[in-house]
């Protein structure tokens, strides 16, 4: 276990991410409303030593009653739209909801109609919009660091982060 | 074989099934007017057994190849399609709110357990229903499709090019096998057949999507155990993996990579080279990292005897891929796949082929060390796009079956004219949903995590 740990305290220094500009935080709750996977798989690489979105206190949280972001990839299936709203009612006030990836911003949608809702803004109201087939994980890093740091919605984020611990 | 013409659909379907062919899959055509069951035979080669349905009902298979058992299903709730001595026909694609018509499971202190379909971690959508007393999994009852999206309904009626997109779209992470067995069951059906050039770029494809698969398999089993260490070491492998496809195809998913009727795959001398050199690293890293997993006695001490499916359950249940090789049955269909590239390949399986967590993790690392031997050899040489070769026998239908990192998966196309008229992906992960339920049952329920990783499944390409 010492060769993993030590090979692993050399990539992260060979990748040599940067540090937060400032202690801030984001509890994020991932939504899969309909997607192909490809946009799960990518979030889960954020956690790699390669983004490492904890060094930043963005961590993926176990309930959206934990969360102040709930992150949407898929077009929303007919049958996932009660989950997704339940989930969103769960949320403390203030919340936001990141539209993750081209099906989830209605992008090329393909399906029967009868099986699809739509894009997730057809019933959520959505803050910040990632496009991709998937995006890629950088591209999910940049948005979602944008939430906390300089981005539109940086005066509102100020108070979201006051529900989980500083980084 | 020639059959007499008395013989019924059950009989026939029987009598294939005591020769040694194994049920690759069951439809109804969109209409309802037929159903179909795939048949794989020993020597490689397959059938379709149709019945057309006597007002709305056609007889189960289902107690002679339980396998089965989710495709009626589906036939039912898509199709309209009834299956006489298949009782209780649950629903499947449609869910039914009602309680009671979940598997009764009764006695002292059982409880339920719902768990999602929103889940703790990034998962997929998915619903479990655990029956328990205590910690201990007296039943499990998977409901999926929850991301139906009724891409193969969406399909019918695009042209063969057209389709790929929506056999693309069920998953991301199966795309380069889904997108090959639809792009061989369409060839087969325009009598259309591959040239070595083609065989081997889409062997190439088929073994980088297999080597970050796997790689990402690992790290999630450690994931499942909470071993830091071992599952950032493997994501950080499955991202060098994934940054190799974008040298090599401009895409991390290999997205946009098969075609009906050719390849576009170009890869000179120097991009070859480059390739050979990263995956040569990345195989020393993961089997310097799987040494290391080895010799972890707290991380192997989870993994024996959980989740354990014998040879006799995998074949009953109609298991597929890894988590059947792991319970030591011997298929891959790579070992005889002509319209590919797999020259000289046999299966293997882990010396103790216990059907564990255990067996499921091992068989992953040789499965590894195949992959990178396999696209070395590939990659000798530089690839040129190249084109299927046109003048063989066209057939109304083509079946098309590719070894995906989780199972055989079978597509079958339809065609009226040159248009699909019915589309069935029936993928490894749709074969061994029903098995991971069996494999919970007896086990303690903060195992589930674990042994759920341990097949990996996807929910995407099930659900379509």
């Amino acid at each position: 276990m010492l060769t993993l740990l030590r090979d692993l305290r050399r990539l992260r220094k060979t990748i040599g991410l940067p540090q937060p500009r400032r202690g801030r935080s984001l509890a994020i709750r991932h939504v899969d409303a309909g997607s192909c996977n490809g946009c799960e798989h990518e979030l889960t690489q954020l956690a790699s030593p390669y983004y490492d979105l904890q060094r930043l206190g963005l961590g993926v949280v176990a309930s959206p009653r934990h969360a102040d972001v709930l992150l949407v990839a898929g077009a929303v299936t007919s049958r996932m739209r009660e989950p997704l709203l339940i989930a969103y009612a769960a949320m403390p006030k203030p919340r936001r909801v990141v539209a993750l990836g081209d099906c989830a911003l209605g992008c090329n949608l393909l399906g029967n109609t009868d099986d699809l809702i739509g894009p997730v803004e057809a019933i959520l109201p959505v803050d910040l919009r990632i496009p991709g087939c998937p995006p890629t994980p950088e591209a999910i890093a940049e948005a979602i660091i944008g939430l906390i740091d300089g981005s539109p919605l940086a005066p509102t984020t100020t108070t979201v982060s006051s529900t989980s611990g500083s980084s | 074989m020639t059959i007499p013409a008395v013989e019924s659909y059950r009989e026939r379907v029987g009598a294939a099934l005591a020769g040694g062919s194994r049920f690759a899959g069951l439809h109804a055509t969109s209409d309802g007017s037929h159903v179909r069951t795939l048949l794989a035979d020993p020597d490689g080669s397959t059938r379709l057994e149709t019945v057309a349905p006597e007002r709305g009902v056609v007889p189960s298979i289902v107690d002679l190849a339980p396998a089965a058992g989710w495709d009626e299903r589906e036939a039912h709730d898509l199709q309209g399609i009834r299956f006489a001595g298949h009782e209780p026909l649950r629903l499947l694609v449609n869910h039914d709110p009602a309680l009671e018509r979940w598997v009764p499971v009764r006695g002292d202190d059982v409880y339920q357990l719902a768990v999602g379909p929103v889940h703790a971690g990034i998962i997929e959508s998915g619903h479990f229903r655990f029956h328990l007393v205590g910690d201990r999994i007296l039943h499990l009852d998977a409901q999926l499709f929850y991301k139906h999206r009724g891409l193969e309904r969406a399909a019918e009626g695009k042209t063969f090019d057209e389709g790929l997109a929506y056999v693309s779209r069920a998953c991301a992470a199966c795309n380069v096998a889904n997108g090959v067995s639809y792009a061989s069951a369409c060839e087969e059906a325009l009598g259309l057949a591959p040239t070595a050039e083609l065989r081997r770029a889409r062997t190439i494809l088929l073994e980088l999507e297999r080597a970050w698969s796997h790689l990402n398999d690992i790290a999630a089993i450690c994931a499942g155990v909470s071993l830091a260490a071992g599952n950032n070491s493997f994501a950080a492998l499955t991202e060098r993996a994934r940054r190799l496809n974008v040298v090599l195809t401009g895409h991390r998913f290999l997205f946009h990579t098969i075609r009906v009727g050719g390849s576009e795959l170009a890869l000179d001398e120097e991009q070859t080279q480059v390739a050979r050199e990263e995956l040569a690293s990345i195989n020393a890293a993961a089997r310097r990292g799987w040494r290391e997993l080895l010799f972890n006695t707290s991380f192997q001490d989870r993994l024996p005897d959980i989740g354990v499916v014998s040879a006799t359950h995998a074949e009953r249940l109609g298991a597929v891929g890894p988590g059947a090789r792991a319970a030591g049955l011997a298929q891959d269909l790579r070992a005889d796949s002509p319209l590919l590239s797999y020259e000289g390949f046999s299966a293997v399986v882990p010396e103790r082929a216990a059907g564990d967590v255990q067996a499921r993790l091992e068989q992953r690392a040789l499965e590894l060390w195949q992959t990178f031997e396999i696209l070395d050899g590939l990659l000798e040489r530089p690839i040129r796009p190249a084109v299927a070769e046109a003048g063989g026998e066209e057939h109304p239908i083509g079946v098309g079956r590719v070894e995906s990192p989780r199972g055989a998966t079978s597509c079958v196309v339809e065609r009226r004219d040159d248009r699909i008229e019915r589309l069935r992906l029936r993928t490894g992960s749709y074969a061994n949903w029903p098995v991971v339920a069996y494999a919970a049952t007896d086990n303690l329920l903060p195992d589930f995590p674990l042994i759920n990783k341990s097949f990996e499944l996807c929910y995407a390409c099930v659900d379509r």
